[in-house]
């Protein structure tokens, strides 16, 4: 499993968004506001489940903000910054 | 009994349980007498345990709230926002009528699963990694915040935790904020949750009173035995100031106390929360004892052992009233005649220790 179907999986499964499947979400797609119309708690349980299940820590907002655009730029910043 | 200068009315009833969702569901259960629990298995460190308990099902949310705005709500709240909309709509309260509605949400365990299911992961995964959403669905106002934020009810919001006395303290509150006309209306009741921790409690610590079987039904008014088997579910009130929206009575006293000095009437009908705990059956079998003539009556069959269940009998005890029509198991000389009229009735919830919570409902004032 490619780094982003795993996220796009975590984003279904541990955000509870029961009415989307995991294939129905773009790579590109804006996961805040107009997009997946994710919220700030969301954004804090993401932080959170990035570094339970990649093990990657995102340390501030000055590099969250960046990574969390999209499924895309989420899934370069955790490949990027894996061990 | 304190009695209130100024008696509230009951505008609504709403309830979900193990006997179903509403207050359909509820008044066939309690003509039938009691309901069936469901048997759970969950498994734990040392061994599988299988244990009953009246489970409550929430499907029927969607038809008040869309899907979409419950994703982060777990079963606790979920029963919780179930049972204030019904008893809203049952009230006839729209969304635009909801600006001077207070909410008073009663509990005595809180949301245990998710409270259980965040300690778990601290423990697993270490604290950095523990889920914020989860930190907030396992603070015990978590039920209340809800209902205020998905209903619109803009009026003050308070959680009370105070195990079996949680029910009428709540009471008591949200009857001096419709005193003291900080409201117009207020939507009290009481939410409680059965989880894994409290099915495996139950198996390890109460069914072995009765040579390690757990009974197969509660038998509210057998005091020596242990007969209590779990529940879940939500009970809630639509409580008004203006008389005029009484459509299920009046209360016209709330009481903590001990029963060492007891308040309640000896002339009332009383609808008494024995649940099948023998450490609180004493207290009940005294009234049984010392007070021959009492009425005495029990509903704990219908939703099963829990905490706040007070705020089930506090609907049976007005849909009585409002029916004219004894429900529930009731003790040998309770019995009601065609000519009988059912104009008053007292809930009273005891506790192990000995307080007691009494709540006097009447037909009208």
């Amino acid at each position: 499993m490619t780094t982003k179907e795993k996220l796009k999986q975590i984003l279904v499964e541990d955000l509870n968004l029961e009415d989307i499947t995991p294939e129905e979400i773009g790579d590109d797609e804006p996961l805040f506001g107009e997009g997946l119309g994710l919220d700030s708690l969301d954004a804090v349980e993401l932080v959170v489940l990035v570094q339970k299940h990649f093990g990657v820590e995102i340390k501030d907002m000055e590099e969250g903000r960046p990574a969390l655009q999209s499924v895309t730029t989420l899934a370069n910043f955790i490949d990027n910054n894996r061990e | 009994m304190n009695r209130l200068t100024c008696p509230v009315a009951i505008q609504g009833l709403g309830c979900v349980g193990g006997f179903g969702c509403g207050i359909d569901d509820f008044c066939h259960a309690l003509v039938a007498g009691s309901c069936a629990p469901t048997l759970s298995s969950e498994q734990h460190a040392d061994g599988l345990a299988y244990g009953p308990a009246y489970l409550a099902q929430t499907d029927t949310l969607t038809d008040f709230v869309a899907k979409r705005s419950l994703r982060r709500l777990d079963h606790y709240a979920r029963m919780a926002l179930l049972g204030g909309c019904l008893a809203l709509e049952d009230a006839g309260i729209a969304g635009e009528q909801r600006e001077k509605v207070g909410v008073m949400v009663a509990s005595g365990y809180g949301a245990s699963t998710t409270t259980f299911s965040f300690l778990d992961s601290v423990l697993d995964d270490g604290d950095h990694c523990a889920s914020p959403t989860n930190f907030s669905n396992s603070v015990h106002n978590v039920a209340a915040a809800y209902l205020s934020m998905q209903l619109g009810m803009l009026g003050p919001n308070l959680t009370i935790s105070q195990f079996e006395m949680s029910m009428s303290s709540a009471l008591c509150n949200a009857v001096c904020w419709l005193q003291q006309g900080r409201v117009d209306t207020v939507l009290v009741g009481g939410v409680d949750e059965h989880c894994p921790v409290l099915n495996y409690c139950y198996q390890r610590y109460f069914a072995t009173v009765d040579g390690g079987q757990t009974s197969a039904k509660i038998e509210p008014f057998v005091f020596d035995r242990q007969t209590a088997i779990p529940g879940e579910g939500a009970g809630f009130l639509v409580l008004s100031a203006d008389p005029d929206k009484a459509r299920y009575g009046m209360i016209d006293g709330v009481d903590v106390g001990h029963m060492r000095q007891p308040t309640w009437s000896a002339d009332d009908l009383l609808l008494v929360g024995a649940d099948g705990h023998c450490n609180c059956g004493q207290w009940y079998e005294s009234i049984a004892d010392h007070h021959q003539n009492h009425r005495l009556a029990s509903c704990t069959p219908v939703y099963g052992s829990q905490p706040t269940g007070q705020a089930f009998d506090l609907i049976a005890a007005a849909l009585m009233i409002n029916d004219q029509r004894l429900y529930g198991h009731t003790t040998g000389h309770t019995t009601m005649a065609d000519s009988d009229t059912i104009d008053s009735v007292t809930s009273l919830k005891v506790a192990a220790d000995g307080q007691y919570g009494a709540v006097h409902m009447v037909k009208g004032i």
